[in-house]
């Protein structure tokens, strides 16, 4: 396994396209947490009326614990920037015909698999590292005095990490079937971006149908509910959709399984 | 001799089209091993079944008397069709992945390749940057990392110019003296008669023959002779034997015997019982190139 992990790092680390996701990602994350930040602030800090109702509808989403579920909800509209990336890395294997050199130097079509799961693995882990220390330092300069907690909803660590894996391997799939990198990015930001979440409101408020939270992504995005406010909505619809996150962890883990299974299922038949 | 890869059966189809039909033969140690046909032939194919990139439908495979997998293609040598680098990372760093693939070879070692494959002074250069010569000798430099002792080299010559030609040429000359094993598919025949011990011909699909290059080009000998009176020794020669149908080229006459069957020393006497002097009298075996547009276009 170390040497799978070793052979990765040789390929990712001076692969500029990494460096400039990366680079991108680690603006977005911070960027799009301040953003929403910045727009709560300027509502709430009036002092005006309004403001304090505003302030007592939310309350403070950006302090600690409830920072970790906010930031955790914002970051992962972003899963597709590192999700380029992935389908990168896995395209670039065909285009160059890597992979079959790679099974040609000595690799069994299982380790080349592996080895993709370790890239998948190594993204998610990279930018679940990122949602922390966003997370962090958003909650610590939030602070509502001294008496805060910050370890209670830190869970969202390990959900956000499960989503993020979930969803790179949803789109290292679109990129091993469809091997083009141009077609495969173009596919996975189309579905991403607009078609499932089209087809899953669409199902939700026309069809009153709840099919929708069975679709790819969305089995993992109700992995992070939006922020804590959204209660003040709906408290009912709010607090069904916390209870329903305990099964969403299994149908999540059990797409992953099926996701990956059939990549080395199909890996293991096809002619290279 | 003990056999280093041996083909029992090997049948692929793509679709309809039956790219391999039933193929068996023998690779024998320290053979360097031509395997020739007109393209779409099969070569690539047959080499890309027995790198397990390709799964054949029907057939076996046997390296060193085992079944194929990737603890012996480590041990293996290969350039398949094209050379297939990462374009982004430098000579260097795409040898650093080979050897950590395959566990073949040393720094030191991929340091030694580039050298032999002439690209030390590019090594830092990115693979992208390269002309399709230097990518193949980079392909080249990367089947002999870590000097294994078997070599699979498809077209290991392509792209390159005259002078990349007789370097291989003579590098496979001298890895064949050090007891290597090369197995190499070529359409270029004057290379293969030049440098393989052994060949196959392969021909839609089908092996039309295999064995000692020595052998299989043993199907005829061709006697050349010439005197001063050409048109008299063409005209002697039509009663010499029913089977040697003489044949005038340029300013000698050919005759063909089946191999083993032509016998100078007779001719000699024939045509001087005739009152024809010979100037010149030599047996020639067939040419590859000649034998093998017999085999294929038949």
């Amino acid at each position: 396994m170390a040497q799978i992990v070793k052979t990765e790092w040789l390929k990712i680390k001076n692969y500029p396209a990494f460096w400039w996701v990366m680079g991108i990602t680690a603006l977005t994350y911070p960027g799009v947490n301040y953003m929403f930040h910045s727009v709560y602030v300027q509502i709430t800090d009036k002092g005006n009326a309004p403001g304090k109702v505003v302030k007592i509808l939310l309350g403070n989403p950006f302090s600690f614990p409830e920072a970790w579920r906010t930031v955790a909800y914002f970051s992962s509209l972003f899963v597709f920037i590192p999700a380029i990336v992935i389908i990168m890395l896995i395209t670039n294997e065909y285009s160059y015909k890597t992979n079959r050199q790679n099974i040609i130097d000595g690799w069994s079509r299982e380790q080349f698999m592996r080895a993709k799961l370790t890239d998948v693995a190594l993204m998610s882990l990279i930018v679940t590292l990122l949602f922390t220390l966003v997370s962090l330092i958003i909650g610590l300069t939030n602070r509502n005095g001294t008496d805060f907690q910050v370890w209670p909803m830190s869970y969202y660590i390990g959900l956000f990490a499960l989503q993020t894996f979930s969803q790179l391997s949803l789109a290292f799939l679109t990129g091993f079937l469809l091997r083009k990198s141009f077609f495969a990015l173009s596919v996975f930001c189309f579905y991403f971006i607009i078609l499932e979440p089209i087809a899953v409101n669409v199902l939700k408020y026309k069809f009153k149908s709840s099919l929708g939270e069975f679709f790819p992504l969305e089995i993992s995005q109700r992995l992070l509910p939006k922020p804590a406010f959204f209660e003040k909505f709906d408290q009912a619809a709010y607090q069904a959709t916390l209870d329903a996150i305990k099964y969403h962890v299994a149908y999540t883990i059990l797409l992953c399984l099926i996701t990956w299974g059939f990549c080395f299922w199909l890996n293991h038949r096809r002619d290279l | 001799m003990d056999s280093i890869l041996q083909l029992n059966g090997i049948v692929k189809s793509y679709g309809r089209i039956r790219a391999l039909k039933n193929v068996s033969f023998e690779v024998p140690a320290g053979a360097v091993f031509g395997i020739l046909g007109p393209n779409g032939s099969g070569k690539t194919t047959l080499l890309s079944i027995i790198l397990d990139v390709l799964k054949a439908d029907q057939g076996q495979f046997f390296w060193f008397g085992e079944s194929g997998g990737p603890e012996i293609r480590k041990k293996i040598g290969s350039l398949l069709e094209t050379p297939n680098f990462y374009h982004y990372l430098s000579a260097i760093k795409n040898l650093r992945i080979t050897r950590a693939i395959s566990g073949r070879g040393t720094e030191e070692a991929i340091n030694e390749v580039l050298q032999t494959v002439k690209l030390y002074d590019r090594r830092f250069s990115r693979f992208s940057s390269y002309s399709l010569g230097m990518k193949q000798r980079l392909a080249v430099g990367a089947a002999l990392l870590g000097n294994p002792k078997v070599l699979v080299l498809d077209e290991p010559t392509n792209g390159l110019d005259p002078v990349g030609i007789a370097e291989i040429r003579s590098l496979i000359l001298e890895l064949r003296q050090k007891g290597h094993t090369i197995i190499m598919a070529s359409h270029l025949l004057d290379e293969v008669e030049k440098i393989c011990s052994h060949m196959a011909i392969l021909n839609k699909g089908e092996l039309i023959t295999a064995g000692a290059v020595e052998e299989v080009l043993a199907g005829e000998d061709q006697v050349e002779i010439s005197s001063a009176d050409l048109d008299a020794l063409a005209a002697a020669m039509t009663g010499f034997n029913e089977g040697a149908k003489p044949v005038r080229i340029g300013n000698s006459i050919q005759l063909s015997f089946p191999h083993g069957y032509a016998n100078p020393e007779e001719i000699n006497r024939y045509c001087f019982s005739r009152g024809i002097v010979l100037n010149h009298l030599m047996i020639r075996k067939k040419k590859l190139e000649a034998k093998f547009f017999e085999l294929t276009q038949s």
